[in-house]
């Protein structure tokens, strides 16, 4: 029998690279031996991906996408479908659960120089897949076409008209309509389900290729290429499997822990992950008295709001996504980690973070003049951070680096 | 290196506490404004029990006898609450489901139609599958408790909670006639406590915007009308999620399950890791 299945797996092996890839990037693959917590999220967000590529299927069967039975639909799947609800709240808190896993694996670059050379490509990769889940995340908010649905589409569309010239051609063309409709819905669905979905998996592997030819970072900003063994595997490495996917499978059960946490007892999660307002269907007579986006895009939100001019803030809003793709070129330290760097770096970065909560925070509530001032200052802040890096991270006093992990 | 450790414990505490006061300096901006339940200031609590079935059996009865003529509860089916509230099919059909066609596998849309009731209101009144979700039990406790007697209105009351709401109120018989009155209220110091004459007498002065009941005026005392209206917001919560009580004792096993998983490959990470940090 085990012979047998020797002879097939020979067979497979000889027209299809499996032990190869195995070794490769699995069982031989090369990893820093000394990481901590902030290398666990780039794990983590493929789990949430996974998540929510299987709830989305099981959603699609039951969900409709007309504009008479979208809201209902959903309502449908809340009640009637057997579990349902697991799988509707299992998706709600993934794409919540996505942005904040991503932010922090972001947050973790920053903090260790996961875009110094040579790993330019690899942060490319990944503020693309940032751009791609902050379209999937918009096109899905609009499917349950509740109130927060339909205004909030309604606002970020309309931002598209701003841009001279071919503005209003644009939300026409994006709409597919003179108003959101059931057109704007069922493409949007198609987006959400087929088009995004494709490209962001096609984009995370290609993430993961990049990251595999460079090898991945640690947070001493060691690089471990440069001391060897005999057989040329560094030596402050280990094999990928088993210890780092154990690593990650800890990682995994405390983060999973979390998620149940949310989706059974905090679902809504305050109003935050599933807005109140969008439990009520859209209605393009009413306009609810408050839209706030949901969390993950109200840092965005509150500077487009700090800008007085809709062009602007769409210009300061955009820029604010695209700073991120020339970061590997803005820092021009000696070292890649927080550990070795001066303390220009130091005070930037706390200064950026904080900035970023407040704006996110900023962007849920209602504008008044101190919040507005606020906004403002937050978001100079944000971008002094990235404009003025070439500057600081030049001109400040670095530690050495060790030799070994 | 010690000393290294507790400088980084430093910067990290020291940053987390002007990331919290900065989000509360920014909170307390926010209690300026207007709250969700207007002019009755904040609204009750409410603290929902799925588990009472008395309770959501009750408020099922409130609701289909007060206000399903007008409210229709569209998402939500007959025979699923029936089932939910351990009403047996027979007693439920009999006694709470008043047309006689209805099915147990049908939606409960309602019995007026929308065109008619929003000739007779100004507004047709909206389905309430999922009012709880969507203005919160809270508010629904405070808004059904709210009413009082204001003849410039089309039906003679108002709402504190909502100012000029389209709905009379339905449960005037059984909670009796409610009044805005004034009333005598102690000056408060500037050192929170009450002001004093010099005879050591509480300085009072009259504020306004009380609720109260004419005594005698309605069915039930004040106590056995929140019960009824407990009961009532109850059941809403119920119909806005009818998978609730099932999900909050589900959500106790999957975490079980993996805090056991977290516990095993914690134990498993360990022993390889010995592999390697000898």
């Amino acid at each position: 029998m085990s012979e047998m299945v020797g002879k097939l797996f020979g067979w497979v092996n000889s027209r299809l690279p499996v032990s190869n890839t195995f070794e490769r990037h699995l069982s031989k693959h090369p990893v820093p031996s000394k990481v901590n917590f902030w290398y666990l999220f780039g794990a983590l967000a493929s789990v949430v991906l996974i998540i929510q590529i299987v709830s989305g299927i099981w959603l699609i069967m039951p969900y409709s996408n007309t504009e008479e039975e979208a809201f209902a639909s959903i309502e449908y799947i809340m009640r009637d479908v057997d579990y349902g609800w697991v799988i509707r709240y299992m998706h709600t808190t993934g794409a919540s659960m996505f942005f904040a896993v991503v932010y922090l694996h972001m947050f973790r670059g920053l903090l260790y120089g996961s875009y110094q050379k040579p790993k330019e490509l690899v942060w490319i990769f990944g503020c693309t897949i940032y751009l791609a889940m902050m379209a999937e995340g918009f096109l899905g908010y609009v499917l349950p076409y509740g109130q927060m649905s339909y205004w909030g589409a309604q606002v970020i569309i309309s931002l598209f008209g701003a841009i001279p010239y071919i503005g209003e051609s644009l939300e026409l063309w994006i709409r597919g309509d003179y108003y959101i409709s059931g057109i704007t819905v069922s493409r949007f669905f198609a987006l959400h389900v087929v088009a995004l979905p494709l490209v962001l998996i096609a984009l995370v592997f290609l993430h993961l290729v990049a990251l595999h030819e460079v090898g991945a970072g640690n947070p001493e900003g060691v690089d471990i290429e440069e001391h060897l063994d005999d057989d040329g595997v560094p030596l402050d490495s280990v094999p990928f499997f088993p210890y780092k996917v154990l690593n990650a499978l800890v990682g995994i059960g405390v983060f999973m822990t979390v998620f149940a946490i949310i989706m059974f007892f905090f679902p809504e999660g305050g109003g935050y992950f599933i807005e109140m307002a969008n439990f009520e269907e859209a209605n393009p007579l009413v306009t609810p008295e408050h839209i706030a986006p949901v969390w993950y895009y109200s840092p965005y939100y509150a500077m487009l709001r700090a800008v007085p001019d809709k062009l602007g803030g769409l210009i300061v809003m955009g820029s604010a996504v695209a700073i991120l793709f020339v970061v590997p070129w803005l820092d021009k330290s000696k070292v890649a980690s927080i550990r070795y760097k001066g303390i220009y770096s130091k005070v930037a970065l706390a200064l950026f973070g904080i900035s970023f909560i407040t704006l996110g925070y900023l962007g849920t509530v209602s504008v008044t003049e101190v919040r507005k001032t606020m906004s403002v200052i937050c978001t100079v802040i944000y971008f002094a951070f990235f404009l003025l890096m070439p500057i600081y991270t030049k001109y400040e006093k670095t530690l050495e680096v060790p030799k070994r992990l | 290196m010690i000393e290294k450790q507790l400088n980084i414990l430093n910067i990290k505490l020291s940053r987390f506490f002007v990331v919290l006061g900065l989000l509360i300096s920014i909170n307390s901006i926010d209690a300026a404004e207007g709250g969700p339940c207007k002019d009755y200031g904040e609204c009750d609590e409410f603290k929902y029990s799925l588990n009472d079935m008395a309770s959501l059996q009750r408020g099922a009865s409130t609701f289909l006898n007060y206000c399903y003529g007008c409210h229709s509860l569209q998402y939500s089916r007959w025979g699923r609450v029936s089932t939910d509230l351990q009403i047996p099919e027979e007693i439920f059909f009999d006694n709470l489901v008043f047309d006689k066609s209805i099915k147990p596998g049908d939606l409960m849309v309602g019995s007026m139609s929308k065109e008619q009731s929003a000739q007779w209101f100004g507004v047709a009144p909206p389905d309430l599958t999922l009012v709880s979700r969507v203005r919160g039990d809270d508010w629904i406790y405070s808004y059904l408790r709210a009413y009082y007697e204001d003849a410039s209105k089309q039906y003679g009351v108002n709402n504190l909670v909502y100012p000029g709401t389209a709905m009379p109120n339905v449960l005037m018989a059984l909670q009796g006639n409610q009044k805005l009155v004034c009333k005598d209220v102690p000056v408060i110091a500037k050192n929170g406590g009450e002001k004093r004459d010099n005879f050591g007498n509480t300085i009072t002065k009259e504020k306004c915007g009380y609720l109260k009941v004419d005594e005698g005026s309605g069915e039930l005392n004040k106590e056995e009308f929140d019960s009824l209206i407990y009961d009532l917001t109850n059941f809403l919560v119920y119909v806005g999620e009818p998978a609730k009580a099932q999900r909050e004792r589900m959500g106790w096993y999957v975490i079980f399950y993996f805090l056991i998983f977290t516990a095993l490959s914690a134990l498993l990470y360990r022993e390889y890791h010995k592999d390697y940090h000898k």
